[in-house]
């Protein structure tokens, strides 16, 4: 699918879709004391590791599912491979581009243009109906009006939802509007496409039938999931498992990719 | 450039789905913004209707220059009344009235008297201006004028009183009396309880002027009746040109003549009594920038509330790829739709809050149209509410254009 304007971003294309290498993100809790702070003896805030040396690389037609507990670091890696955040240390490339290396507006861009996101809690636009919502991502684009509503038509009614074009969230079903959602993260035919707990609100008859929608459209993207649902993970070709901020269990290092790729070349 | 358009044009129809779909707080927000607007032109609308009022008082007088000993004070010792610090008015006066150009000059004295509709019943206190002759520039709705004032008799205060008095509308009502009706009044109780007095006529001319009730009585009565025969004390002199004379000649003259006494136009009188009034100015100026500054904060607030409320939204969109154009312009315009409707509705409901609020200033103080808009009081308020609106807006866009995207997810 073609997103319809021209691509603004300089991106990779024999690179693999994301790639973490050694990233490491710590979080202050509170506020680093001025200097009055230290005249009055307040002391340096504690921090958190959020991730520790995480490696991490993803091909296209891939999906990882990530887990872990509660605090583990699922999201925040998610807010990383998205470029959503920038890690402290080491680095996170998305079709070959570094997102420390952008600017925020830069980043903003790639997301735009690279990465489709699924959040467990839709946030979907209330005033808009279902189509408008699929097409705002193609607004920022500058893609003609029937353009937009032909491609978010397209995809509505690949999503099952060809009835439900000019419903607004609020008259759909918690299932329909993560489906919404879903088209919404194909709509500019992103190589990267990250669902952030896609089941987490949904009853499991539902959730099921939105993981079977969400496989069957992201069969060429490189997909990133992290659930604590067991039969999200389960629609992963590798499971990836975070302790404390550490990948674990299926460790893939961003070398043992390296080697991968240059094997398959073999 | 069409890129560009595209977003704005769908920053737009953002924006506008949006209020549509929370129309009770849009409504809510338009109504804050209008009440924000109507307390500025309300009270800049009261302030300018002071002064004008008061202009107009002063020119409806129909005197041209006023001469006054020093500060023309109002003293709660007086209860509400001038002081009368201008001695020997009646000499004063018939000198002035020789000066060439000057075809009459007439003392005026305010002073606080008791009044009572019978002997025996509960005194209370107004106050009562005294006029020379039978005085003409008083206007009368009901009844007659005074007939004349006979008692001064050339200064000897044995001529026959008239015992004629006016009183104003809610001095009226207030005592419950109308023309033909006595009254008791007197500088002390017990001259009051001696003094009977025979309403003859309803007039507002003091009463507007002081802005408050008055009762109108000859001057040399209300010497009679306050003591003060000997030194004959007024408040002012008042005094009437020539039609060809000029003015600013006879003014300069008169100050030359008579340097211990203020000599001041209508204008430059009215001035003089506003200045001595700084503290009532000086709140009334408080209430005004409070006002308008509460204007501005309501109106800053109601916006950052609108768009706190969308805070999450919007950043969703941010982290889906919308750019900060985007999401500005859809907070931007809903800040200028909101300013505009609510200047508008603010601007419309001005006119009857004018009337009602003139309709109460009218029976509590006797001023009629107290509480005057002018367009560019009207313009203010709009200015306030939309540009206002519109800054809050874009201030509150650009901080969440630059808010990172998880902190509100």
């Amino acid at each position: 699918m073609d997103s319809g304007s021209t691509r603004a971003t300089d991106t990779d294309d024999s690179s693999p879709i994301v790639r973490a290498e050694g990233v490491t993100k710590r979080y202050t809790r509170g506020t680093t004391p001025g200097f009055f702070g230290r005249l009055l003896g307040r002391r340096e805030p504690p921090t958190v590791t959020a991730l520790e040396d995480v490696s991490l690389s993803i091909d296209a037609g891939e999906i990882v599912a990530i887990s872990g507990p509660s605090g583990s670091g699922k999201s925040t890696l998610l807010h990383h491979l998205a470029g959503l955040e920038v890690p402290d240390t080491g680095t996170v490339t998305i079709r070959g581009q570094s997102t420390s290396s952008l600017s925020r507006k830069r980043r903003t861009r790639l997301r735009l243009e690279q990465v489709g996101i699924v959040f467990q809690h839709f946030h979907l636009v209330e005033s808009l109906s279902a189509r408008a919502n699929v097409a705002l991502p193609l607004v920022e684009l500058g893609v003609p009006t029937s353009e937009r509503k032909r491609r978010a038509t397209d995809l509505l009614e690949r999503v099952d939802l060809g009835d439900r074009l000019d419903h607004r969230p609020g008259e759909l079903s918690g299932g329909e509007q993560q489906r919404v959602a879903i088209a919404r993260a194909l709509v500019t035919d992103p190589a990267l496409v990250i669902a952030d707990e896609p089941t987490g609100e949904l009853d499991s008859e539902t959730g099921q039938r939105v993981l079977e929608t969400f496989q069957g459209l992201t069969a060429d993207h490189a997909v990133v999931l992290a659930s604590h649902d067991q039969s999200a993970l389960a629609i992963g070709d590798r499971r990836i498992r975070l302790q404390d901020g550490a990948i674990v269990e299926g460790t893939d290092t961003a070398e043992t990719h390296d080697q991968q790729t240059q094997a398959k070349v073999e | 450039m069409r890129r560009l358009l595209t977003r704005i044009w769908g920053g737009l129809t953002l924006s506008t789905a949006q209020l549509r779909h929370h129309r009770l707080r849009l409504g809510l927000a338009i109504v804050g913004v209008a009440l924000a607007v109507l307390a500025v032109t309300l009270l800049a609308g009261a302030g300018i209707g002071v002064l004008e009022t008061g202009t107009q008082q002063f020119e409806s007088a129909d005197r041209d220059l006023w001469v006054t000993a020093g500060e023309t004070r109002i003293t709660s010792a007086g209860g509400g009344g001038f002081e009368n610090s201008l001695y020997d008015s009646r000499s004063v006066a018939a000198e002035m009235e020789a000066h060439d150009g000057v075809r009459n000059a007439a003392p005026l004295a305010f002073e606080t008297v008791y009044v009572a509709t019978s002997p025996d019943a509960e005194f209370r206190t107004i106050v009562a201006t005294g006029v020379p002759g039978s005085g003409a520039s008083v206007t009368i709705t009901d009844g007659e004028s005074l007939s004349g004032d006979p008692h001064y008799a050339g200064g000897t205060y044995d001529g026959e009183r008239t015992n004629e008095i006016l009183i104003d509308e809610e001095t009226a009502r207030q005592l419950d009396v109308g023309v033909g009706d006595t009254l008791y009044v007197g500088g002390s109780l017990a001259s009051a309880r001696n003094n009977e007095m025979t309403v003859v006529g309803i007039s507002p001319t003091f009463e507007q002027l002081l802005g408050t009730p008055t009762i109108t009585v000859p001057l040399s009565e209300l010497h009679a009746v306050t003591g003060e025969t000997v030194f004959e004390p007024a408040t002012f002199i008042t005094i009437t040109l020539e039609d060809d004379a000029d003015a600013e000649a006879v003014q300069r003259d008169l100050e030359a003549s008579y340097p211990e006494y203020e000599i001041r136009t209508n204008q430059e009188q009215l001035e003089a009594v506003l200045q001595e009034q700084v503290l009532v100015l000086a709140a009334a100026g408080t209430l005004v920038v409070l006002a308008i500054g509460a204007g501005i904060a309501l109106t800053l607030t109601l916006l950052s509330l609108v768009v706190a409320q969308q805070r999450k939204t919007l950043a969703a969109l941010r982290a889906i790829g919308l750019s900060p154009l985007v999401t500005s312009v859809a907070v931007i315009w809903q800040g200028v739709t909101i300013g505009l409707l609510g200047g508008l509705l603010g601007l419309a409901l001005t006119p009857p809050a004018v009337a009602l609020l003139n309709r109460l200033g009218g029976a509590v103080v006797g001023f009629d149209d107290l509480v005057r808009t002018a367009t560019w009081v009207s313009l203010a308020g709009l200015l306030i509410a939309v540009g206002i609106g519109t800054l809050a807006a874009a201030i509150a866009g650009w901080r969440v254009g630059r808010t990172p995207v998880l902190e509100d997810l």
